[in-house]
């Protein structure tokens, strides 16, 4: 999937669509209907939250959008390709240096060290440089000093910083972040968010944000707000709230 | 991505990891170590015997004659060959002679030696040195065990037959020992003169003539033998050539080797079932890790690729780890045996038996340890958002086509490399069964238990639960505990049928002594003679001669490309008698026996079973060379052998009139009427060798002596192969215990948080283990039965009478260990803090 090349452009380019998705899981005697007919599109730049309860979808709905999971009906296009029925591996490549990820639960291997889990998307994508680039987005976390730690010897806020270190290396056009600060408590919590933002501003990229907090949801020019499988509420592009324009000093 | 780069990411996520992959290592260690040992020291033993076959054969081509020597025809043809060296064997008693009254007598193995003796190798002395001149008529040279046993040193005089010899030295190694077959006494070496002065060899007394002959360099020995049999092809020889100098003690070795090795390769399976389990445990800790690499982008092929790196990667290591122990026991265990072995090989690498073992644990590991990983990287990235009830059981094509290939490659290798390959499929076939069997019952354990009507106690509940919940490693404990459980029954089957084989052989009125050559006009001192000391004694005597079947029905043996299964009778010279009676301990099953007086054509009664291997019938002809001539009878009846009453048992026993005017001596039994009575035994040897200085007696407790130390070498080897397969059981059964550890920590935080104590929760896993072990204990008990039988009857030919006391102490003990080690196993998760768990879970 072709990148975005230019990074200043302001037009209103459409990076990510979800045109009447469905997920429905289970088994075929009970099946869970988990989201009943999304649409959405997201713009170049954009910051989204993703706001509701826990069982609102939120978590599915970011699984779709990202490619982890494919929808029952309906078409997911992330920067103009439509991914909805690629299989696994096809998913697999178009997530490598498109999407980036950080979860709740930092999901880092436990057996490598944090310089070693934000080297494997850029291994997987065969980049070059790798050790370089992969130092440099961990000092950009502030983590220059916990390059040969394993997660096992950092703090929940470091392990999450190496996910964020992990999931921005390669530059993705868009970055998701699913209940960020769940794990953490409310200082280490908001030190992340701004790392998030800060980066956000610095860089062309869209970033989506699912949570349950709505006072971490207004820090983003767009809310989304989901309950029972649906958007209940989309306030659309806030401009006096957004985050300044991207890219003006993009990395 | 590069397999650089993989391998990069591999080695991270195995990185201080590698103790998830140590039951892969310890198994697959254990199975390719086994099988490297057991090859190595086969192939070590069997190519010493073939590359020191002129030593053991003492000559290029070796000409075996009973009861006689070579005639001057045949000593010319010798020579035309070769070098003739010509020796002289025989049993003997060797008499101690000294002052006083005491008259000790030892059985020996006598063997007379010309000039030329030893053709290759040493015959070395005790204090050093070689026989290098040859030996004169006065001199004799002796084992060891001999001068232990007459309390003799060097200088002594002994007595053989009517003559006296001044021992000169003490053998430390005689060159063609292992040549010269099974031996009851300790050798005594003399000259071909000296012997003649002992007047044992007598027409009739049983004694074997060799000659060794050295061909010229660049003579081919197989062709030159095959010459000479054909010039004298009713001489009854028993040919070999350097080719074959021990093939009973090659033959034994090969077949012990190959039955070892199946029993390794079984050994080998079970560790199979413990890298299966290893593997998938540690794959499916790796969900996440495997869901996270897919998060950032990781193809299938990518995660196929990593693990399978990790894997090759240990199994490399176990495999080589094992073939460097395999490679180290065989001089150790050498060592450790000493004597036991007919040759002490030096150390050697032997790559063939390496290189099979290697390729059995590959292959080992491509069966078991692929399935899994073709399911681990089907794992969903979404994986990371839901516990994934619903595991992907789809194993793919490719997968499926290199797992069958490599289980044939298993079979077709087994039968390639044994020598008797439907033996080896048959045994593969029988524990591959077993497997089965006990994979089919884990199956059905499962399954009965999830349908069952929930019991109403919690306790009970749960333990019934923990045999079919998802994830639960019912499967593989009922297979390591079953196999290890029917491993018990058939070992302890096995040994005490085996003890009970001895007991069982030495009839309530067993003879005490045998006598050989007796002289037949004499029997009636013999029988005074015993009377005197023993009136009750009873005393047997029968005719004895030996000479080999050189032909039946319309076959010559000679020229048989390859022997008869089980035709062991074809091989060697045997005893012979004639006799008016069915003799007692035969029963006549076929035909008729001769009148008494019976003066027509000869005529043959043979074993029933001898008959069935050689597909002979009544009325069909059979040829023995005795003293250099044939005699070709004709078969009249059958008889059925009862070989355990340990009397005379005769394959062949001719009407009189056949053999009667040949000349021979008698052999004896005499039973004593006080079994045991070892004064009394001796009184009665004396008495025998007394009147009979030529005569040979044989104490049977000795000779029960030798049985019993060969049956217990035997079940020590079956002990030791099967040792190693319940070790393999045991790895697998530690395994299954850890791989469900993580959830049974689970389950006993849980119960911990709602109040459950430490006791009860043992007790459900007390109720879980004793629950499966009853059940295993009765197919265990039934699976062994079968096998010990087949074992017993089928291969060793033995009777099957185990002693069931302690068959079932042994399976109530099994049962009683792995109950414990599944208890031991659990009490890391009993010592679980449900607040520390609760986080990490």
């Amino acid at each position: 999937m072709a990148r975005s090349s230019d990074q200043t452009s302001h037009a209103a380019e459409i990076v990510l669509e979800a045109r009447n998705v469905t997920l429905t899981l289970g088994v075929a005697d009970a099946p869970v209907e988990i989201l009943k007919g999304i649409d959405l599109s997201i713009t170049k730049g954009e910051s989204v939250a993703i706001l509701g309860p826990s069982g609102s979808g939120k978590s599915s709905m970011m699984a779709l959008l990202t490619g982890l999971e494919k929808p029952t009906s309906g078409e997911i296009v992330v920067s103009g390709t439509p991914i909805a029925n690629m299989d696994e591996d096809g998913l697999a490549r178009a997530r490598r240096g498109t999407i980036g990820i950080i979860l709740q639960a930092f999901h880092l291997l436990p057996t490598m060290t944090a310089m070693e889990n934000v080297m494997v998307p850029l291994e997987l994508d065969s980049g070059d440089a790798i050790r370089d680039r992969a130092q440099d987005a961990l000092e950009k976390v502030g983590l220059g000093h916990r390059l040969g730690h394993y997660p096992a010897q950092l703090s929940g806020g470091e392990q999450q910083r190496v996910a964020i270190a992990r999931a921005i290396v390669g530059q993705p056009d868009i970055l998701f972040a699913d209940e960020p600060t769940g794990n953490l408590d409310g200082e280490t919590g908001s030190e992340i968010i701004d790392i998030l933002f800060e980066r956000h501003r610095h860089s062309a990229a869209t970033l989506v944000i699912i949570t349950h907090d709505r006072s971490l949801a207004e820090r983003c020019g767009r809310i989304i707000t989901m309950g029972d499988g649906r958007i209940v509420e989309d306030t659309g592009i806030r401009e006096d709230i957004a985050e300044p324009a991207a890219g003006q000093d993009a990395a | 991505m590069s397999w650089s780069q993989i391998w990069a990411i591999a080695r991270r996520d195995l990185n201080g990891r590698f103790r998830g992959l140590r039951l892969l290592f310890i198994c697959l260690f254990l199975g390719v170590a086994t099988l490297a040992t057991i090859g190595s020291l086969t192939s070590s033993i069997t190519s010493e015997i073939s590359e020191r076959g002129q030593e053991i054969l003492g000559g290029d081509i070796e000409i075996a004659l009973s009861q006689r020597a070579a005639t001057e025809q045949e000593r010319a043809a010798f020579a035309e060959v070769g070098t003739v060296s010509e020796t002289n064997r025989m049993r003997a008693m060797a008499r101690r002679v000294a002052d006083g009254p005491d008259p000790s007598r030892v059985l020996v193995e006598l063997k007379g030696v010309d000039a030329v003796y030893p053709h290759y190798g040493d015959l070395t002395f005790a204090g050093g040195g070689t026989l290098d001149t040859p030996l004169d008529a006065q001199s004799v040279l002796v084992a060891p065990a001999l001068l232990e046993r007459l309390q003799m040193k060097v200088g002594d005089t002994v007595q053989f037959g009517t003559a006296q010899f001044t021992i000169t030295a003490e053998i430390l190694e005689e060159p063609d020992r292992i040549g010269e077959g099974f031996t009851l006494g300790p050798v005594a070496l003399v000259s071909l003169e000296g012997l003649e002065r002992t007047g044992l060899v007598q027409p009739g007394s049983l004694y074997e003539t060799k000659y060794r002959i050295k061909t010229s360099a660049g003579a081919n020995p197989a062709e030159l033998a095959e010459a000479l049999e054909a010039q004298f092809p009713v001489a009854g020889w028993e040919v070999k050539d350097r080719e074959e100098g021990a093939p009973g003690t090659t033959r034994f070795i090969e077949r012990l080797g190959q039955f070892l090795g199946l029993v390794g390769l079984t050994a080998l399976i079970v560790a199979g079932i413990g890298v299966g389990n290893g593997v998938s445990s540690y794959l499916s800790g790796k969900r996440s890790s495997i869901a996270t690499f897919k998060v950032l982008g990781a193809e299938t092929g990518d995660i196929a690729r990593i693990y399978l790196l990790q894997l090759a990667a240990v199994a490399a290591l176990a495999i080589i780890t094992g073939l460097i122990l395999g490679a180290m026991m065989p001089p150790l265990i050498i060592a450790a045996l000493g004597d036991v072995l007919p040759v002490q090989p030096g150390i050697s690498i032997h790559p063939v038996p390496l290189l099979t073992a290697a390729l059995y644990g590959i292959l080992i590991a491509i069966i078991f340890a692929l399935p899994p990983l073709a399911q681990a990287r089907y794992v969903p990235a979404a994986g990371l958002f839901r516990d994934m009830v619903e595991r992907n059981a789809r194993i793919d094509r490719l997968t499926l086509i290199l797992v069958s290939i490599a289980f044939g490659a298993i079979v077709t290798l087994a039968m390639v490399t044994a020598r008797e390959p439907w033996f080896s499929a048959g045994f593969l076939g029988a524990s591959l069964g077993v497997l089965f069997l006990l994979a089919l019952l884990g199956g059905a354990i499962r399954w009965i238990a999830s349908r069952l009507p929930r019991p109403r106690q919690p306790l009970v509940r749960l333990a019934v639960a923990g045999l079919h919940r998802p994830g639960a490693q019912t499967g593989a404990l009922v297979v390591a505990l079953g196999l290890g459980l029917t491993l018990f029954v058939i070992l302890a089957a096995i040994q005490t049928s085996l003890t009970g084989e001895i007991t069982r052989s030495v009839p309530e009125r067993a003879p005490s002594l045998f006598a050989i050559d007796i002289p037949v006009d004499q029997e009636k001192q013999l029988r005074a003679s015993i009377a005197e000391i023993d009136p009750d004694a009873e005393v047997a005597t029968v005719p004895t001669m030996r000479g080999s079947i050189t032909g039946y029905g319309d076959i010559r043996v000679a020229d048989l490309e390859e022997l008869p299964e089980g035709a062991w009778m074809l091989r060697g010279d045997r005893a012979l008698t004639y006799s008016a009676n069915v003799p007692e301990g035969s029963e006549l099953v076929e035909g008729q026996w001769w009148p008494l007086l019976y003066n027509g054509p000869p005529q043959v009664s043979i074993d029933a079973e001898m008959a069935q291997i050689l597909g002979l019938e009544i009325g069909d002809t059979l040829t023995v060379s005795f003293l250099g001539r044939e005699i070709t009878a004709t078969i009249t009846s059958l008889r059925q052998i009862n070989w355990q009453s340990l009397g005379f048992n005769y394959l062949m026993v001719f009407s009189p009139n056949t053999l009667r005017d040949a000349p021979h001596n008698l052999a004896a039994s005499v039973s004593l009427s006080d079994a045991g009575n070892v004064e009394q035994e001796q009184q009665a040897s004396n008495a025998i060798l007394g009147l009979f200085p030529s005569a040979t007696v044989i104490a049977v407790s000795e000779v029960i002596g030798e049985v019993r130390t060969l049956l217990d070498q035997m079940a020590t080897a079956i002990t030791a192969a099967a040792a190693i397969t319940i070790l393999s059981g045991l790895a697998v059964l530690i395994g299954a215990i850890a791989a469900s550890r993580q959830a049974r920590t689970y389950d006993s935080v849980i119960l911990k948080t709602l109040g459950a104590t430490r006791r009860q929760i043992l007790l459900v896993q007390a109720m879980e283990y004793g629950l499966l072990a009853l059940l295993l204990a009765a197919v265990a008990l039934a699976l062994g039965y079968a096998a010990s039988w087949y074992v017993m009857t089928q291969i060793f030919q033995f009777s099957f009478e185990p002693d069931w006391t302690i068959v079932l102490m042994t399976l109530g003990g099994g049962a009683l260990l792995t109950l414990v080690v599944g208890l031991v196993g659990a009490l890391p998760v009993l010592s679980a803090k449900p607040a520390q768990a609760l986080r990490h879970l």
